[in-house]
């Protein structure tokens, strides 16, 4: 069976004032019907442009260098507009992260989801698309303005347009990074809760590794444009066999015990102009030699997973989880 | 402000040549080569012709001089008037916006009095008070063209007065003309380079305006505007005396405009989307 | 309840300002050669007619008190005679009003009926790094070419070739309504260049701005055609700067219609204010400037009550931007 959403080789640029600059280089990345996928890494990571391209909703600057997108079966990139607004409409579903600037300020709750609603279903009752949403006094949420509600509120309200058609992929970017951490968890049962009864696989893109540890059948993590790391979400973040993996486990809190120290990612993020020689991580990397640094890694199949490193092999699928940093 | 003008599009660049061509062109009279801009120098309403290139107007002057003399005339009339508002807006705006509270709300007030008149009219209060002639058109340009630039750069330097460098440079102790020179003015001077070039094209538009309806520039002082008033009598029998400085006042009302537009775009450039 | 506040600030504000241009004008006219007597009464007014205007206006009182005096004339429609014809100004204004309301009416209606469209159109299609230089440059003319050159040129065209329209001269319509029309066309359409170009330009930067917006970003993503993303989302959201320009407009269709009608030789208030002017008939021109500002005040109050209406967020906290 082919899967849901099959991103392969994507490689997209932005042009820059020193060059085009690559957010995606080479990523490839599968979600399977019905089935939960984190998408983890920093900022600059890739994240966020790979989760806008799962719905060819990249911005204008962006540059499509190769690679394909497909979505159940149809390849996003070749679509006439029509088609791609068919497939929107139909197989897909986007939250965002900031809820309340992704309504129209200027209309009503109430109207908006009913023109989210009309537009991919026949009629239905908004009523009811609000109370799945576990939201209380839906008749004043649907007569209000976005900016009365609360972020909690308006990112219910958002993914109840998200989930109107009941896609068969929604796409959650971030969308509980901006909201209280006791609305989170509430935010992130609704939108699970949802989808296991729709049968709706989600691609979530987060910082909150403990969070996909627990929710997500897979994670994958991505670095410098590439998806470096592809397996069982729980297994893979407890042991990781990528040292980025290791490296951003180490950096979460929440999963450290009490007392124990959170170590920060050491450098940056890198900047690509052009396609790195070596892995892309090397420079960063506290287990890097001369391979790492001059071959470009491909994907290793190790213990269900796969890795983009060279030393793979070696780590198998426990790097050591304190080797010495290099500052 | 080199680095800006480097950074613009061909379409700007162009606008910035013409300028420098028109400015140039108003310096030719002092050299004495386009010949007297006062002196009958042939036949009354000659079509332009290789002895008269823009013709000559209804007493026999040749309308090459006079153009030439009224491109000098609109644009130091216009210059002269855009410094003056620079100097009084960049000053008022500085202040109000820095200090705000009272002096903010008082030069607000009076600033949003000069904004309710449209910019002709006001042109003609003034013009009516003074009468008609060059200082009343400066006094004109001036007071049009201060209150859309004494709120923007006081919306400058209200955005710049709130920075953490500002307030750490007065709570380290720097002195109120330091602090305006080295922080706040360099923040308002792409605002008023800006504002400065679209005020220059209100300039000429007004002095025009003014001069048409025979309250700027006097007779035999030569203007675009002036010189637009007396051809319009004659529109019929010898149009060349409207087209001609008709057509050099919009070449520089357009170069600058494009200019001006060019110099904000590149000082804000925006994103565009796609709605597929 | 937030709402009427804001307005009601608004509406202070207006007051305020008309305040400051009552007064402005009033000095002004102290200040007009010849000073106050002469300006209501003309040059050759009697000595006894001098005397009982100093009563009537209280020329011997303090300064506040005569712009008090002046003002209540004022207010009540009293704006003196003017001294060309002997009648009172309000009644010469009353007369001139219809021929510049209808030129500024027809042209405002253009600019916006042309303006919006165009400047939406430009914007949806825009690519990055600005539009075409043809486009650009046909926009910067729109805004370049002043109306009296734009005036001239088309007396002279249409002067040669009528086309079955007018240029110069007036015709009534209560005489003649095709031949009224056909006379007001053309200044009309001279007149709304500017503004025509102005809204398009507006226009285009308003929905250039709600474009970009994350609300419309969510509507793409939910696969909404593009014409009803604008329909429902961007027009409304675009409105509110071009809605203010309407203001800004009207004022300067005041200024130009001045122009206009001195060029094309038309009987409205423009032409007549101009002619008070060279014939120093300064009554006049104190009532049409108050009157063009007043216009102008009331305008931008009106438009600012429209934007309440349009943008929900405004009057309270979220609206402060």
């Amino acid at each position: 069976m082919s899967a849901l959403l099959d991103v392969r080789g994507l490689v997209v640029e932005y042009p820059g004032a020193g060059g085009a600059v690559r957010a995606l280089d080479g990523a490839d990345l599968t979600v399977a019907e019905g089935e939960t996928v984190g998408l983890v890494g920093e900022s600059g990571s890739g994240k966020s442009t790979l989760g806008a391209a799962a719905g060819r909703l990249l911005s204008r600057a962006a540059r499509v260098r190769a690679g394909s997108v497909s979505v159940a079966g149809e390849s996003l990139l070749e679509m006439g507009s029509r088609e791609i607004r068919r497939v929107r409409r139909e197989r897909l579903g986007f939250v965002f992260q900031d809820p309340i600037s992704h309504l129209d300020p200027t209309m009503r709750v109430g109207a908006q989801l009913r023109r989210a609603v009309a537009g991919r279903t026949k009629g239905g009752d908004i009523a009811a698309h609000l109370e799945r949403v576990r939201l209380d006094d839906v008749r004043r949420i649907a007569r209000a303005y976005p900016h009365e509600l609360s972020g909690g509120m308006a990112q219910r309200v958002a993914i109840a347009m998200a989930m109107a058609a009941r896609p068969r992929l929604l796409v959650a970017d971030e969308p509980t990074a901006a909201l209280d951490s006791q609305v989170r968890e509430d935010v992130l049962d609704v939108v699970f809760g949802l989808a296991a009864e729709a049968g709706t696989g989600i691609l979530w893109l987060s910082h909150d590794l403990p969070a996909v540890a627990r929710r997500c059948d897979r994670v994958a993590v991505m670095y410098g444009g590439r998806v470096v790391e592809d397996g069982p979400a729980a297994e893979v973040l407890a042991r990781p066999s990528h040292p980025y993996t290791a490296a951003l486990a180490r950096s979460a809190p929440g999963k450290a015990e009490r007392g124990e120290r959170l170590e920060p990612v050491p450098g940056r993020p890198p900047v690509l102009v052009g396609e790195p020689a070596g892995c892309a991580f090397a420079p960063r990397c506290p287990m890097a030699d001369d391979r790492c640094a001059g071959e470009r890694p491909v994907p290793v199949r190790i213990e269900g997973r796969d890795v983009l490193c060279h030393r793979a092999e070696e780590t198998g699928a426990a790097v050591e989880i304190v080797p010495a940093v290099k500052r | 402000m080199r680095k800006a003008i480097r950074g613009l599009d061909r379409l700007s660049r162009a606008g910035l040549a013409c300028l420098l061509v028109l400015v140039l062109l108003a310096l030719v009279p002092l050299t004495g080569l386009a010949g007297d801009p006062d002196e009958i120098a042939g036949p009354r309403l000659q079509p332009p012709g290789p002895e008269f290139w823009m013709g000559t107007d209804n007493l026999g002057r040749a309308m090459l001089p006079r153009v030439l003399e009224g491109i000098g005339t609109t644009l130091l009339l216009s210059s002269a008037a855009v410094a003056v508002t620079a100097a009084v807006s960049t000053g008022f705006g500085v202040l109000a916006g820095y200090r705000g509270g009272a002096v903010n709300g008082l030069v607000m007030r009076l600033v949003e009095v000069l904004y309710a008149f449209p910019a002709i009219i006001l042109a003609i209060l003034v013009a009516a008070v003074m009468g008609p002639g060059r200082p009343a058109a400066l006094a004109a340009i001036v007071l049009v063209t201060i209150p859309l630039m004494t709120r923007l750069v006081r919306g400058a330097a209200a955005g710049v007065a709130g920075r953490d460098y500002v307030t750490s440079a007065v709570i380290s102790g720097a002195r109120l003309p330091r602090v305006l020179g080295r922080h706040v003015l360099p923040n308002v001077a792409g605002t008023v380079a800006v504002q400065g070039t679209y005020a220059l094209s209100v300039g000429i538009t007004v002095e025009g305006g003014l001069s048409f309806l025979g309250l700027g520039v006097q007779p035999p002082q030569a203007s675009l505007g002036s010189l637009i008033a007396e051809g319009t009598g004659y529109l019929v029998a010898a149009p060349w005396l409207v087209s001609g400085p008709g057509a050099v006042l919009v070449v520089a009302i357009l170069s600058i405009n494009v200019f001006g537009d060019g110099l904000r775009d590149r000082l804000e450039p925006r994103e565009t989307r796609s709605l597929v | 309840m937030r709402l009427l506040l804001w307005w009601g600030g608004r509406a202070l504000v207006s007051a305020a300002t008309l305040l400051g241009v009552s007064i402005l004008i009033f000095a002004a006219v102290r200040m007009m050669p010849g000073g106050f007597a002469e300006t209501v009464l003309g040059p050759f007014a009697t000595a006894d007619q001098k005397a009982a205007l100093a009563e009537q206006y209280g020329l011997d009182q303090p300064i506040p008190a005569q712009y008090w005096h002046w003002l209540s004339a004022v207010v009540t429609g009293d704006f003196g005679t003017s001294m060309i014809s002997r009648t009172p100004v309000a009644d010469e204004l009353g007369a001139r009003l219809p021929v510049t309301a209808e030129l500024t009416l027809i042209a405002i209606a253009v600019a916006l009926l042309a303006g919006v469209p165009l400047g939406v159109l430009t914007a949806v299609r825009a690519r990055p790094g600005g539009g075409g230089a043809a486009g650009r440059l046909l926009s910067g003319l729109g805004v370049s070419v002043p109306e009296f050159v734009l005036a001239a040129l088309t007396v002279f065209l249409f002067s040669r070739y009528a086309l079955g329209l007018r240029a110069g001269g007036h015709v009534p319509f209560g005489e003649d309504p095709a031949g009224n029309l056909r006379s007001m066309i053309l200044p009309a359409l001279v007149l709304s260049i500017f503004a025509l170009s102005a809204t398009a330009r507006t226009t285009r930067d308003a929905v250039l701005n709600v474009l970009v917006e994350p609300y419309v970003t969510a509507a793409v993503a939910r696969g909404e055609r593009p014409s009803s993303i604008v329909l429902h989302h961007v027009l409304r959201n675009a409105a509110a700067p071009v809605v203010t320009l309407t203001a800004t407009i009207a004022a300067y269709l005041l200024g130009g219609a001045l122009i206009v009608e001195y060029a094309f030789n038309l009987p409205g208030i423009g032409s007549f204010i101009v002619q008070a002017i060279t014939r120093r008939d300064y009554a006049v021109v104190q009532a049409g400037v108050l009157l063009a500002a007043a216009v102008f005040i009331v305008m931008n109050m009106l438009v600012d009550l429209a934007v309440g209406l349009i943008d929900p967020r405004l009057g309270t906290e979220a609206g402060g931007k």
